[in-house]
């Protein structure tokens, strides 16, 4: 389970700049076990802020982060990241990408097993054959599925994706989408996934975290009730009543805070 | 129903053909046969005197001649071995500096006036200097190799390891690397391809100063044997010397650029 109870966060002052305001400020939240929550939001709400600061790569100003009962204090091997970069090591095979997080010295597992691993996370991610290809061979869906591997090898029990989709064509984003679903049927995994598309919220998630901007907080919680598994039919899912109220719930949420940021920018 | 479209193209020949493929090399070829006959053309057509400038059929005599009874060896060897141990010790001390340099802002700003000064400063002037604490043997020539190499490598290294993708060393980070495995696994093979260009740029820099060292402080290598060469009119030999040394720069730069193609063969395909 992952607790947050009031973090707020403000990046360090550089010298001459206005003080800025809080990336996050004074947000509260748990997320259950086997959950799959996502973080909505325009750019700048400090969206994939939270998430680093759920990963560990950050540690917040002040408040008080708790995974699994254990105060974080940095990354750790029960929860990995995907990036929205993908941030594949340019210079390892598809393959050897998908081992980075075994070889290293906290995960202590044997050469043997790190490839098998690996060639097992690839297959799921149905890149079996493409193992010897290296980043600038493959297209930007490809990379995204060895960096999804790469972050599964480790066996984390926290997924956190940092708009992993984001930087892929929208018709790969979407099938992109219903594989991920399908990978994750599997498995009690726990995801957060950060995204500022309002129907990759609704189509992936158990709970929508809604966000606004400056300063960045949370300005609802959507649970979203839909059928599974969702990958079935998904485009019937997609026009379905509930889906459409749900977007439009977010979206007026969203559009009066966009609003008022903007009058305030005036 | 599928009607031919009539495309226009010129006639392809085997000639056409070959020179579609291969312009750069033939332009260049073409270039050095010109260049050569020219000069062969003044000396033969006594424009100018044979004692001053050669002839490139007297060279290639000359060329085969010390090859043939060997009295070039020793001259190739004693350049060899300063150079090797230059260039070596250059990248054994500039790339462990390159790296501090910059992983750690304290050591980047306190070394780097010295670096930047060294670099852009004249270094063979430093040689009278290194000739009185050192002598007439092999380190003094080994030492005034490494100041004209080692920079241009502690500058190249310092450039790769601090223009690295800050993501991929957050990457590292996020899947709890240890600061040594943040620098081997990450660290060093980004930075690897400009490491190794920065000793392609040495390897010119190695060459020159060997050849200098050896002006002045040498009874052998290839540098004594030009200067010789000069003292006693042998215009042929000087520019024997000279033809050798220019061969061994150009292959060995070509064999630094396969060794980074084939090293780091994403860094010409990753500009996208």
């Amino acid at each position: 389970m992952i607790e947050i109870s009031n973090v707020t966060h403000r990046f360090g002052n550089k010298r001459g700049a206005a003080a800025p305001a809080n990336v996050l400020e004074n947000v509260s939240f748990t997320i259950a076990d086997g959950e799959f929550v996502s973080f909505l939001g325009p750019s700048g709400c400090g969206k994939t802020t939270m998430l680093r600061i759920i990963d560990g790569i950050i540690l917040p100003s002040m408040g008080n982060v708790t995974i699994d009962g254990t105060h974080v204090r940095g990354p750790a091997p029960s929860r990995s990241m995907v990036f929205q970069e993908f941030n594949l090591l340019p210079w390892r095979s598809a393959e050897k990408n998908a081992e980075f997080g075994l070889e290293l010295e906290i995960q202590k597992t044997k050469r043997a097993d790190r490839e098998r691993i690996a060639e097992e996370n690839l297959s799921k991610l149905g890149l079996k054959s493409f193992g010897g290809y290296f980043p600038h061979q493959l297209s930007g869906g490809m990379k995204q599925r060895v960096g999804i591997a790469r972050a599964l090898s480790t066996a984390p029990k926290y997924l956190l994706m940092d708009e992993p989709f984001g930087a892929l064509d929208p018709m790969i984003r979407e099938l992109m989408q219903i594989e991920l679903l399908k990978l994750l049927s599997a498995d009690n995994r726990t995801i957060v996934f950060v995204t500022h598309s309002i129907d990759e919220a609704i189509f992936l998630s158990d709970r929508i975290f809604v966000f606004g901007a400056r300063p960045g907080r949370i300005l609802d919680i959507v649970p979203v009730d839909l059928p599974k598994p969702r990958w079935v039919d998904d485009e019937k899912i997609k026009a379905s009543a509930p889906f459409v109220a749900y977007r439009q719930r977010i979206w007026r949420l969203m559009k009066d805070e966009l609003q008022r940021g903007m009058q305030h920018a005036d | 129903m599928s009607q031919q479209v009539q495309v226009l193209e010129p006639p392809t020949t085997i000639l056409s053909e070959i020179w579609a493929r291969h312009q750069t090399a033939i332009t260049r070829l073409a270039a050095v046969v010109i260049a050569l006959g020219l000069w062969e053309w003044v000396v033969r057509a006594g424009k100018v005197n044979p004692l001053f400038l050669s002839s490139p059929s007297l060279v290639f005599e000359k060329l085969y001649e010390v090859f043939a009874d060997g009295s070039i060896w020793p001259h190739i060897a004693s350049s060899a071995e300063i150079a090797g141990l230059g260039f070596a010790i250059s990248i054994v001390l500039g790339v462990p500096v390159g790296i501090a340099m910059g992983r750690s802002r304290f050591i980047r700003d306190s070394t780097e006036p010295f670096v930047m000064a060294s670099y852009a400063s004249p270094t063979v002037a430093f040689l009278p200097l290194i000739i009185l604490w050192l002598g007439l043997g092999v380190w003094s020539k080994v030492v005034l190799v490494v100041l004209g190499a080692i920079f241009v490598i502690i500058i190249n290294t310092e450039v790769g390891v601090s223009s690295i993708d800050k993501k991929l060393i957050e990457t590292g980070r996020a899947f709890c690397a240890n600061e040594r495995e943040i620098l081997f696994k990450i660290i060093a093979p980004a930075a690897l391809p400009f490491i190794l260009a920065g000793f392609r740029l040495a390897i010119g820099r190695v060459l020159i100063m060997v050849v200098v060292a050896e002006f002045y402080a040498s009874t052998s290598g290839l540098g004594y044997l030009i200067f010789q060469a000069g003292a006693n009119y042998d215009t042929a030999l000087l520019f024997a010397g000279v033809f050798i040394l220019a061969g061994a720069g150009v292959i060995l730069n070509s064999a630094m650029r396969w060794v980074e193609g084939w090293i780091a063969p994403w860094q010409a395909k990753n500009s996208d």
